[in-house]
């Protein structure tokens, strides 16, 4: 029997009442004496990515999430207990570390869309080019549109970021827009900061309105969880 | 699963709240963000069961949902 793990959370957390598990499971706490796990037993080798199931994850961190700011797990994650109190004390000090950073803060994650064409150059010469030409003026044309929305999204992340930064406290972008998703960023803000957060957030939607928003929130600093990437960053290791 | 604050705006300034939309941004957040212990990440998807040393799974969550809402639109019109 292998342990599905929700969040980290400080010890001495109490287990959010009336949530169920992945799978209908009962969801318990593995406390230990300064950090303490969301788990549940999980008898499959896999988990099944479904709606239901999804759902069952983020329904218990965010149980977590209306009384202390947990770190999330990603879905999926199954362990055996041993292997979850080794990690623990191998990432100890990241471990508290993190928790400390997001600690009393919660995340907004907000996307924009720029509906544009992002071909610059007009193709003017089609259908009288030879192949092999129109094959590279076309290669040359996507990378002159790929330039561009690099650049609009550097930009409007710039904007966002300036328009924000008294009220955030930590930022994650998206390196990889897509065509029309320019930007996916995520804020860390205090709790007790929310409501000025949407005060800017509605002022800057007011200010562009070309631009498309999706707003969501608050959630688990899902996008701030990550530990490793520091780690092997403070110790040289690529 | 509710959110105080699911927002699509446009240039009209409207604000929709879409389960869809609460659905699409959990899957972006629990599927492509979260601690990870190596090696450990084990789902199933179409009875195929992959395991990803990091998982990696890229959603384009709001293109999806903006066509969610054309659908919609579309329909009501």
């Amino acid at each position: 029997m292998k342990l599905y793990v929700y969040c980290l959370v400080e010890g001495g957390v109490g287990l959010p009442r009336d949530v169920q598990g992945v799978g209908g499971a009962t969801v318990r706490l593995l406390s230990g004496e300064t950090l303490s796990l969301l788990v549940s037993d999980f008898a499959l080798d896999a988990v099944p990515v479904s709606r239901e199931n999804v759902l069952q994850h983020a329904a218990v961190v965010q149980s977590v999430l209306a009384s202390t700011t947990p770190l999330p797990f990603r879905f999926g994650t199954l362990v055996t207990e041993q292997q979850l109190r080794s990690y623990v004390d191998a990432k100890y000090e990241a471990l508290k570390a993190k928790l400390e950073q997001v600690s009393g803060c919660v995340e907004m994650s907000v996307k924009i869309i720029l509906d544009r064409e992002w071909i610059e150059e007009p193709a003017t010469n089609i259908g009288h080019e030879k192949p092999g030409t129109a094959f590279l003026s076309e290669k040359r044309r996507e990378l002159l549109g790929g330039e561009a929305r690099l650049e609009e999204a550097k930009r409007v992340a710039e904007w966002l970021e300036g328009q924000m930064r008294e009220v955030v406290r930590e930022i994650q972008i998206s390196k990889n827009p897509t065509d029309k998703l320019i930007l996916a960023t995520a804020h860390l803000v205090e709790r007790d900061r929310l409501k000025y957060y949407r005060t800017l957030i509605n002022e800057a939607r007011q200010q562009r309105p070309e631009l498309h928003f999706l707003v969501s929130g608050p959630w688990a600093p899902y996008s701030f969880a990550n530990i490793d990437l520091e780690f092997k960053t403070q110790f040289g290791v690529s | 699963m509710s959110f105080e604050q699911i927002i699509v705006s446009g240039g009209s300034g409207e604000q929709l709240e879409e389960a869809e939309l609460s659905l699409l941004e959990t899957l972006d957040h629990v599927l492509n963000r979260g601690l990870v212990i190596a090696g450990e990440i084990t789902i199933s998807v179409a009875d195929i069961d992959l395991i990803f040393l990091g998982l990696n799974v890229m959603l384009s969550s709001v293109e999806t949902a903006q066509e969610v809402l054309r659908k919609r639109q579309a329909q009501a019109e």
